[in-house]
């Protein structure tokens, strides 16, 4: 029961932390010039009108440096300063790879904290905010394109030969289970076990847009989906064994 | 010698004011592009673009998506009055994807000659469609392309092949 609350606590916690921050644009890679918006209320730097970006890469990932804009926790640097365009509410604008001193190929992820000039306040962290990549990476899930509103095509690749998993090397029969998430994140609709087409030998795809797959009532916004390939595998005696790859998750984006 | 030296001054002013640009006529006869893509048309290819994919030089840029869904049943019909002024479309999904928000309404060009985009109206709601090449409209094809984009930078297009019906 502890368990169940903390983890209920710390769910909340993420979706209030969440809530405080936008990017524009919302994707960027590290070459990109993006602009945080920031709301402070209801944390210990609501109602200042000076705050300070405390900013770091790579939280969690290995190789990771703070901001060359920050200074020292208990002397801001000046150029670490948010502005502020309304009540608790501040942008800071900054371009990755001049904020770290990093190369694109090292920028994996940022994390950030805004904090008073001398460090005596301080928001929570908000991170990880992943960098989008400027080298493909071949990965045995793909989809296509790569950012997409609910009302793409969006077509689920498993490239079997770049499978690392013995059992997704060996599946056959392959079907693939597409489930919807609404706008509160809450599971909408799913359809399972859909038979995913051969493209060749290794590679099994499907294609589909969310209004022609399920019945999606006019203004219901999906907030994401996630696919996962199943099939069957073969067990010592040759009978069938069904077997089940990663569950992964695609948001949705807004265009404008 | 001075009547030389005269001569000479209005031979060089006359021939300054001889030089003028000539004109020449058009290579063919002038083409009312918006004139010729009026009609109806059918969807006969549909291509999906990552472009994000392609400004960063990834693999997968592009996929022919014609199939998936009966895309072909969609056809789009403009029309226009006696002079050849855009006036009214149609857009007539049967079983296929939308293409646009709009099944009807006015629609007007850019340019007459040399229309880059089309608007479709209807009330409040405008949808705009970019013009490809004109290269197959003698030939009965019609090239639309529809951007979806974040922050102005194009994210995603579909690219339209029409024939006409």
């Amino acid at each position: 029961m502890k368990k169940f609350l903390f983890s209920m606590l710390f769910s909340l916690c993420s979706l209030w932390a969440f809530s405080q921050v936008t990017f524009s644009p919302a994707t960027f890679t590290a070459e990109d010039e993006v602009t945080i918006t920031l709301d402070v209320s209801n944390t210990p730097l609501a109602g200042l009108n000076d705050i300070y970006i405390w900013i770091f890469s790579n939280d969690g990932v290995g190789g990771g440096k703070d901001g060359l804009v920050n200074g020292q926790w208990t002397n801001s640097s000046e150029t670490a300063k948010f502005t502020k365009i309304a009540t608790n509410k501040f942008t800071y604008k900054f371009t990755g790879t001049t904020i770290f001193g990093q190369s694109p190929a090292e920028l994996i992820n940022f994390g950030f904290l805004a904090k008073t000039k001398d460090g005596s306040k301080q928001t929570p962290d908000y991170k990880p905010y992943k960098f989008d990549p400027l080298v493909f990476s071949p990965s045995q899930f793909r989809i296509f394109p790569a950012k997409l509103d609910q009302t793409d095509m969006a077509t689920v690749y498993f490239h079997q030969d770049l499978a690392t998993d013995q059992n997704l090397q060996r599946l056959f029969d392959v079907k693939v289970t597409i489930t919807f998430y609404d706008g509160a994140g809450n599971q909408f609709s799913q359809k399972a076990n859909i038979v995913a087409k051969k493209e060749s030998d290794k590679l099994y795809s499907y294609s589909f847009i969310p209004e022609k797959l399920i019945t999606l009532p006019a203004g219901t916004t999906l907030s994401k989906f996630s696919y996962q390939f199943s099939g069957n595998l073969k067990d010592a005696n040759g009978a069938n064994v069904p077997y089940s790859g990663p569950v992964v998750e695609v948001a949705y984006l807004t265009f404008n | 010698m001075k009547t030389l030296k005269y001569f000479s001054l209005l031979a060089c002013i006359l021939f300054a004011f001889a030089c003028k640009p000539e004109k020449f006529g058009p290579i063919t006869s002038e083409v009312n592009v918006v004139k010729q893509i009026q009609g109806t048309w059918g969807l006969t290819k549909v291509t999906q673009v990552d472009q994000d994919a392609t400004t960063k030089g990834f693999p997968y840029k592009e996929l022919d998506i014609t199939n998936v869904y009966p895309y072909k049943d969609l056809t789009i019909a403009l029309s226009g009055d006696a002079s050849g002024n855009p006036t009214t479309f149609t857009i007539t999904n049967g079983n296929s994807p939308k293409i646009a928000d709009l099944t009807s309404g006015t629609w007007t060009a850019d340019d007459a000659m040399a229309p880059t985009t089309i608007t479709l109206k209807n009330g409040t709601t405008t949808n705009l469609l970019k013009l490809g090449s004109y290269a197959g409209l003698s030939s009965g094809k019609f090239y639309l392309t529809k951007n979806k984009s974040i922050n102005g930078k194009v994210i995603i297009s579909y690219k339209y092949e029409f024939t006409k019906k």
